[in-house]
């Protein structure tokens, strides 16, 4: 069988985008479908902690939570259908175990720090939400570090500086922020 | 020394190995998925795949996922050494010009 080196070129040029197309697809769907549901819930959930006061906000957050992760799950499931991995499983338990983890080492820091009010409460729970995100990024796709930062910066700026629209600046910059980058990063794949 | 590989070397049939070549050696990729990602008909991803199950550098796992008849399709440990082989000796072409 003859190649010329201009056939090569192109054929390892065709294999090379292949490989590229094939990794972002993988990396880039499980991006989106976080970014847009984790959107969501910021979204809506802020809104209402700007506008609305009292015990029913608990059980809003709590409630946009479950859906939020709900639809994460269901999104990132279809997704995961067309490619099947018998490894997956085990990876899967361990983010499990890591968020479950997390979760209670923020409680516990809460719990020590005793915030004074509900914004302090909300700027470490978010903290702990991006420093999980992170980690998740820095494991399994290193191209999704770059919104976590910032993100992660905004909220800061919306903390120290906008305390008094801290709530909707997270809503507007940080829930609407997620949900156009993760509309972005799916209409370019 | 790298040989090259007729079977592997017409274009849609090295796109399709250079895509589950970069699985993990375990995941399969469903039918749609290579139709869509390489922009290919049904018709014509159809006969390149048998062309390489022929071969044995890909296995095809026919299921019913909700019913519904679905086709994964993962390298085979012979299909993904041949194809290292052809990107090697294409490699070669290349530096020895």
């Amino acid at each position: 069988m003859n190649v010329s080196p201009s056939e090569a070129e192109e054929a390892l040029a065709a294999i090379q985008t292949a490989i590229q197309k094939t990794r972002h697809s993988i990396t880039h769907s499980g991006a989106y479908v976080t970014l847009i549901a984790t959107g969501i819930v910021w979204l809506v959930g802020f809104t209402c902690t700007q506008f609305l006061q009292g015990e029913i906000l608990v059980y809003i957050w709590v409630g946009l939570s479950i859906l939020g992760s709900a639809l994460g799950v269901f999104l990132g499931t279809r997704i995961g259908k067309r490619i099947r991995s018998p490894s997956t499983a085990p990876i899967a338990r361990r983010i499990g175990a890591f968020w479950l983890l997390l979760a209670l080492y923020a409680i516990a820091v809460i719990g020590i720090a005793h915030p004074t009010d509900g914004q302090q409460v909300t700027m470490l729970v978010i903290l702990f939400i991006m420093l999980g995100q992170l980690a998740m990024s820095l494991l399994f796709s290193l191209s999704a570090v770059w919104w976590v930062l910032p993100v992660t910066a905004l909220a800061l700026i919306g903390y120290l500086l906008l305390p008094d629209i801290f709530y909707l600046w997270m809503a507007v910059l940080g829930g609407g922020g997620m949900i156009a980058l993760g509309l972005y990063i799916r209409s370019r794949w | 020394m790298a040989e090259l590989n007729e079977i592997i070397h017409q274009t849609v049939r090295l796109r399709i190995m250079a895509v589950l070549v970069t699985l993990e050696p375990t995941d399969e990729a469903d039918f749609t998925y290579l139709r869509d990602l390489l922009k290919v008909t049904d018709g014509n991803l159809g006969a390149h795949l048998r062309k390489l199950e022929e071969a044995g550098y890909i296995a095809v796992n026919k299921t019913f996922v909700e019913r519904k008849p679905r086709s994964f399709i993962s390298a085979t440990p012979a299909g993904r050494r041949v194809f290292q082989d052809h990107v090697a000796a294409l490699q070669s072409i290349l530096q020895n010009k």
